[in-house]
């Protein structure tokens, strides 16, 4: 009798022992959000079919579940606790791609101690350090850009500035970003302007930032509204040039937006650019075997999102490489001491401190002209 | 001066959009006595229908504009039909209930078939603004007031003036009266759909060279038409019109001297102070006789 019972545990603990490694994903796929999360879960799915062809990450399967967040707080909030309580996901990478929806999660993560990736911009994300044990940026966050953007103006030597930014948790930390970088700048913001991210029809709000003669409209939103504010600049005849961050890199948007959208400045990852990089940059060749893998399995090209999400992968996928373990904490710990090349910087940046592994030296700045993305001011990553 | 112009300009042109989804309620609440939410949904269907119609066959404008709001109101037609057509019990509170779910598969299906990408349509006679005291004035604008109100003047022309139409404000005044003297009340009810439709669909084509739509712009755009409509005095086909003006222009106006952020709430605290001041709208009929119908 001991003997069978000894034994079960035996089975049952190795049992336990190659059960494959999950991986969840929330992800916004539908709703206004949607051009975000698509290629991301597209690109999420490749990598762990491709990666389960090659046998693994230390011997283990690994089964990824991905939920749609639909844009929407609550049901990216609802996505989460299915994946931790329902599907006993190890790790959560893919965060809604809404920086609304990856603040929500924060306390999901915290009460259930599980560490959850994001792919989006706001700092709140994993600031403060203390309450951001178990959040972890693929990203950078608009701190970076917003400094890569000031740099940018700097150089330009451009001193006045309007911001429109949109009302979601992803418009109001760009626009608190760049209120507290103002000061000692070396630009100033002569307009504070706000829309929401549904908007269609900005006037009012140009309106009011054409008054006030800005060089630069800096406006900050993932949402078609941002072609809406393109369009509407223009047909009132302003001619300041436009700038957006990283939520915008979208050639459909510039297609739509058409003549507008020419000479429309972006702040961003490296992504879009890749072929532009030069051949030093280390983050060239991921970039272009991502693309290759991408089009050979989709037929379509797959864009900065969905770049963001395979980084945010891979970063779970590195995690669980050198942790050798299911265990969360184990897992929250290696995800402190990565070290790797993705295809928008390299990832050496974390510490117990630092929760995201990209610097302002990972941004690059380039324009929309004659329909394709011109690469203006380079990544510095050493 | 100029920025005053500029918020007038705006709220004019989005508040004739607002003005045309308002008639399009008054229309179905005349003939049927309930709130048709699936409104907006026209509005956006109008809108996509046209976009990607020019999208596949590039036919000139004029063409893509007659075939979507035909198309609409065909499928309002339909949509009647299927809907409260096979409603055992068509009072009036099942019947809104029903449009409400008309409204969700709607839009679901628009979202299935043609993507959650927005869609544009290029403006009818070109995108070159025009200078007015210092505000600009898109051509598209020009277009949008001047469709909006032949519409509206159609409409009242059609509900006053023409048998068919003088036949539709009988049923919804009275059915059994309607009915005993010959007029087809069923008819009436989705001829009144098909009508309402097409109105949405002619208020989206229009309005989509400005705004681009997608497979969710159809809610806010019901819900925003509602709130003129109850603005202006619901069954007032006049009312619901200058409702829908006087909410594009506060509109306007809030979100360019006030808040540009809480643009939205406008509409829904206009609602608000309407219902308590003066619960009939602007234009509609008074309590007296509400009481002398029955």
């Amino acid at each position: 009798m001991i003997v069978l019972f000894v034994l079960a545990q035996g089975t049952a603990m190795g049992a336990e022992e190659k059960r494959p490694y999950k991986i969840g994903s929330v992800f916004s796929y539908t709703g206004p959000g949607a051009f975000l999360g698509d290629r991301m879960k597209t690109t999420v799915e490749m990598m762990v079919e491709s990666m389960n062809k090659k046998g693994g990450i230390n011997g283990h399967q690994i089964q990824l579940t991905v939920y749609d967040a639909a844009s929407e707080v609550t049901k990216g909030v609802t996505a989460a606790n299915r994946l931790i309580t329902q599907d006993q996901v190890d790790i959560i990478s893919g965060a809604g791609n809404m920086s609304g929806i990856s603040l929500a999660l924060k306390p999901v993560a915290n009460r259930n101690q599980i560490p959850i990736i994001a792919n989006t911009g706001a700092l709140a994300i994993v600031d403060p350090i203390e309450e951001s044990r178990w959040m972890f940026k693929s990203h950078l966050s608009d701190r970076e850009i917003i400094g890569k953007a000031i740099e940018y103006w700097n150089s330009k030597k451009i001193t006045k500035v309007a911001m429109l930014s949109d009302t979601t948790g992803f418009g109001k930390s760009a626009r608190d970003e760049l209120r507290l970088q103002e000061p000692n700048s070396g630009i100033k913001v002569v307009s504070w302007e706000e829309f929401d991210m549904n908007a269609t029809d900005l006037t009012p709000q140009l309106t009011r930032i054409r008054s006030a003669e800005p060089e630069v409209i800096l406006f900050w939103t993932v949402a078609a509204s941002g072609v809406v504010i393109m369009k509407n600049a223009r047909q009132m005849g302003m001619k300041q040039t436009l700038m957006s961050g990283f939520g915008f890199v979208v050639p459909r948007f510039m297609t739509m937006a058409g003549e507008a959208a020419e000479g429309c400045v972006l702040v961003s990852l490296r992504y879009p650019v890749g072929p532009q990089l030069p051949d030093a940059d280390p983050c060239k060749k991921v970039i272009l075997q991502y693309t290759e893998e991408y089009k050979a399995k989709y037929g379509s090209e797959p864009d900065v999102y969905g770049a963001e999400a395979y980084d945010g992968m891979l970063m779970a996928f590195e995690a669980f490489k050198m942790a050798k373990s299911f265990d969360k904490e184990k897992l929250r710990d290696a995800l402190e001491n990565l070290n790797f090349i993705g295809t928008n910087g390299v990832y050496n940046k974390f510490s117990p401190k630092r929760h995201y592994g990209l610097t302002k030296d990972d941004a690059v700045v380039f324009e929309w002209r004659g329909g394709d993305w011109k690469l203006l001011m380079g990544a510095e990553t050493r | 001066m100029s920025e005053l112009l500029q918020f007038a300009f705006s709220g004019i042109m989005i508040g004739s959009v607002y003005g045309l989804v308002a008639v399009g309620f008054c229309i179905v609440y005349n003939a049927t006595e309930a709130i048709n939410f699936a409104q907006g949904e026209f509005v956006m269907l109008g809108g996509m229908m046209a976009a990607v119609i020019f999208k596949s066959w590039g036919w000139p404008l004029p063409l893509v504009f007659f075939l979507a709001v035909t198309a609409a109101l065909l499928l309002g037609l339909i949509c009647e039909k299927m809907t409260f057509g096979l409603c055992r019990d068509p009072r009036v509170l099942n019947l809104i209930i029903v449009t409400i779910g008309l409204a969700i598969a709607m839009k679901g299906a628009v979202m299935m078939i043609w993507g959650k990408f927005p869609k544009d349509l290029p403006a009818f006679s070109g995108e070159k603004p025009l200078f007015v005291l210092g505000a600009t004035l898109m051509p598209q604008a020009i277009w949008i007031v001047l469709i909006s109100v032949a519409v509206m003047l159609f409409m009242r022309f059609f509900l006053e003036k023409t048998t068919l139409g003088t036949g539709m404000r009988a049923a919804a005044a009275d059915k059994v009266a309607a009915s005993l003297v010959g007029i087809p009340v069923r008819w009436v009810s989705t001829l009144s759909f098909g009508i309402a439709a097409g109105i949405g669909a002619v208020a989206g084509v229009t309005l989509t060279p400005v705004t681009l739509t997608s497979y969710d712009h159809g809610t806010m755009m019901g819900l925003k038409g509602f709130c003129a409509a109850i603005l202006g005095g619901m069954g007032n086909v006049y009312g619901g019109f200058l409702g829908g003006i006087v909410l594009g222009v506060v509109e306007a106006f809030a979100a360019g001297w006030g808040s540009s952020g809480y643009r939205e709430v406008v509409a829904f605290l206009c609602l608000i102070l309407i219902l308590f001041i003066r619960p009939s709208g602007i234009l509609g009929e008074t309590g007296r006789e509400r009481i002398a119908k029955i």
